[in-house]
């Protein structure tokens, strides 16, 4: 009996002494802070030092990280004795350094030269979880820093938002440095670019394959705008398109095994599709207007345009199935030069505004349209990145033509184009 | 000459065709017709797009010490203090003075005044005869005297009326500065400031406190996510000295950098920085509704 008084005392003591948790419910709709610290630690020599290699890496791989748009780097500066060390393993890293400093992420790395060869072996660290998050190591030579910068920074990206990012990919242009419009091609920041075509003519109006490194655009080196299909690695070239008349505008099919153009073989500019051999597969439109620029939507069953049919041209979206056309823009007298986002979410698009074109976004049922750049100059010809994150345009400034990239939401406007140079009319390829 | 006019006017009317009025008509009324139809389906406007709405926290500050209540309910409580005493008794005080300002009015009136406040002097002057055995110099001297002693008058006047301006300046000072402590909701019975806060701080609650604490450690970029529509619930146990003890995800999003930065944001408020009342249990709910649109 003195047992159980014991026990019913001792559980009556303890429940007295239990503190009872207080439940409270809490919202948190958005977070405090809407970019990610990160740190990036200079590359480390794993053998002899080499001058150039860790700054130009450096630069590159800053560069494409603080134009994405996700983080706020940490001051290099105020790195404490860890960056002095090639951790590569999780284990090594001294986390409590880096979060005494605010990061949230921290990239180290180191390179080692053999030879002509060059490896650089990257990781990425979740300082918080203290995990690694994405390790990679680069096989190339002296001159392929900055792809291997572009490269990792990609995996960076696909690592904090599970998409691949576009900086190793190329963009198309049509420059005029040497006096003539001519084709080049160049890295997404700018670098090497390189020339493509030698028509002596007029070349207009890029497109990249997204199955195969190769390009379409048109040129009148045969004195009609006829429709061209470059190689890019070969140099082989052919003309793909030689109707009477116009053959432009042509943009490859999201499959890449049909070609959305121009045509105005029958006096009458009108959207048709044709085949990769040139053959004429359909014909989108039918009316007394001009219709031009096509832009295909990602799964390939609508295409936008512009038509002048109610008067001012103004973009139209066009079922490629039942060819029933929609009209997508109402405000403005000039819009121009549709492109759709490859995630569909948008469709972009030049708008004459007094006096001058600013680049504009809205959605494919028409609502919530957006401009997305200001300021002097006309920005026409906008194109998206891969991911669809970025685009790409030109701007036409105090007589002088040059390429722009900027964020989806019109923020981190960037000149990527040398100056000087007249360039226009950029096209983003694929993933290279 | 009318017969003339008359015949002018009939050939003109049978020169012109008899269809063309009806034309003019028909005209007319299409042009008409068009706004009508321009109000119909087949001229569909685009509907307004509403701005994008701000938020901005400047209210939920936590700290160390929230106060209870809305913040005039501190203020009453501050009103027991001596000082503040002082305060509240000054405003019942300028309502007497009010009639003061006639007092004041002696400035606009300094000649009229003259003639009324000499006989008060006078008696001065009276014992002053003793001087009298000079009367050239004497008159000249009173008149002096006159003069000079009214302009002290005239100043002590306006000495007296700058006091009394002063005093009442300073009385309707008192009486703003009370009037403006009395700071009242907008809202009567607001909840602002804590409900069951008990110190002397204007501040957050502890639910407010760990609610700001927490959300200063989430960091997520809008680049990160195609949408919008994520919400995961974790329950949160802290300890009475600010510590996490445990957590666990109730639901989670489904969306992978939408759950590891909520994991990371965790792990970041392991420590509150502060202690709590007793040992809580937070079940937090995160979603982006108030997160800026991502075009």
């Amino acid at each position: 009996m003195k047992i159980y008084r014991a026990a019913l005392l001792t559980l009556l003591f303890c429940s007295l002494l239990a503190v009872p948790a207080l439940a409270v419910r809490i919202e948190i709709s958005a977070p405090g802070e809407q970019t990610i610290p990160l740190a990036i630690v200079p590359l480390l020599p794993m053998g002899t030092a080499k001058a150039g290699i860790a700054e130009e890496f450096q630069q590159v791989l800053e560069n494409d990280l603080t134009f994405s748009g996700l983080f706020d780097l940490v001051d290099p500066e105020s790195f404490l004795a860890d960056a002095k060390k090639l951790t590569l393993h999780s284990t090594q890293v001294d986390f409590g350094q880096w979060r005494m400093l605010g990061a949230d992420a921290l990239i180290k790395g180191g390179y080692r030269l053999e030879g002509e060869k060059l490896i650089v072996e990257l990781r990425l660290y979740d300082v918080v979880s203290r995990r690694l998050l994405t390790g990679r190591r680069y096989f190339g030579k002296l001159r392929d820093v900055r792809r291997i910068a572009h490269s990792f920074a990609d995996q960076v990206l696909l690592s904090l938002t599970g998409e691949l990012g576009p900086f190793n990919s190329r963009i198309a242009y049509i420059s005029k440095r040497t006096g003539y419009k001519e084709l080049y091609l160049m890295d997404v920041d700018g670098h090497n670019p390189v020339r493509l075509t030698d028509h002596r003519s007029i070349v207009l109006n890029p497109d990249f394959s997204p199955t195969r490194k190769e390009l379409i655009f048109t040129s009148y080196k045969k004195g009609n705008p006829d429709l061209y299909r470059k190689e890019i690695y070969t140099g082989r070239e052919s003309r793909l398109s030689l109707k009477p008349g116009l053959n432009i505008g042509g943009r490859y099919s999201p499959d890449g095994r049909e070609i959305a153009l121009t045509l105005s073989k029958d006096k009458n500019s009108e959207i048709y599709l044709i085949g990769t051999d040139g053959t004429i597969h359909k014909r989108l439109t039918n009316h007394y207007s001009i219709d031009v620029d096509p832009s295909w939507s990602p799964d390939g069953q609508q295409i936008a345009f512009v038509s002048d049919r109610r008067g001012n041209p103004n973009i139209f979206i066009v079922d490629i199935n039942t060819l029933a056309v929609k009209r997508l823009t109402y405000a403005g007298k000039y819009n121009a030069t549709p492109a759709w986002n490859p995630k569909g979410g948008r469709i972009a698009f030049a708008r004459l505004k007094d006096r001058q074109f600013n680049i504009f976004s809205i959605r494919p049922d028409g609502s919530d349209e957006r401009q997305l750049t200001f300021g002097p100059g006309s920005k026409e010809h906008p194109r998206w990145s891969p991911d669809g994150r970025f685009l790409v345009y030109s701007l036409d400034e105090n007589n002088e033509k040059s390429i722009w990239m900027m964020r989806a939401d019109g923020t981190g406007a960037r000149r990527i184009s040398a100056p000087g140079s007249s360039d226009s009319h950029p096209a983003w390829s694929g993933r290279w | 000459m009318e017969s003339s006019r008359k015949q002018r006017w009939r050939q003109l009317q049978s020169a012109v065709d008899p269809g063309l009025r009806w034309m003019l008509l028909v005209s007319l009324l299409l042009h008409l017709l068009l706004p009508i139809l321009y109000q119909t389906l087949w001229f569909p406007t685009k509907e307004r797009v509403r701005p994008t709405v701000y938020r901005v926290n400047l209210v939920n500050k936590p700290v160390k010490n929230p106060q209870a209540g809305r913040p005039e309910a501190v203020l009453t409580k501050k009103k027991k203090s001596p000082p503040k005493v002082k305060l509240k008794s000054k405003p019942p005080k300028p309502l007497p003075p009010k009639p003061k300002p006639p007092k004041a009015k002696p400035k606009a009136k300094p000649v009229p005044v003259k003639a009324k406040s000499r006989p008060a002097p006078k008696p001065v002057i009276k014992s002053k005869p003793v001087v009298k055995p000079k009367p050239a110099v004497s008159e000249a001297q009173e008149t002096a005297l006159q003069r000079r002693l009214q302009q002290l008058r005239d100043k002590q006047r306006q000495e007296q009326a700058e006091k009394a301006r002063q005093a009442k300046l300073d009385m309707l000072r008192a009486a703003v500065a009370a009037e403006s402590r009395q700071v009242e909701s907008p809202v009567r019975n607001a909840p602002v400031g804590s409900v069951t806060g008990k110190g002397d701080q204007v501040g957050v609650d502890e639910r407010d406190y760990v609610r700001e604490f927490i959300t200063q450690q989430w960091r997520l970029s809008r680049y990160q996510l195609n949408t919008r529509n994520l919400e995961a619930e974790v329950v949160l146990v802290y300890s009475t000295s600010g510590k996490l003890l445990h957590y666990r995800f109730e639901r989670k999003s489904g969306n992978e950098v939408f759950d590891s930065s909520l994991l990371r944001a965790i792990l970041k408020s392991k420590d509150l920085g502060q202690p709590l009342q007793q040992q809580t249990e937070f079940d937090v709910t995160f979603n982006l509704k108030d997160m800026l649109d991502k075009p």
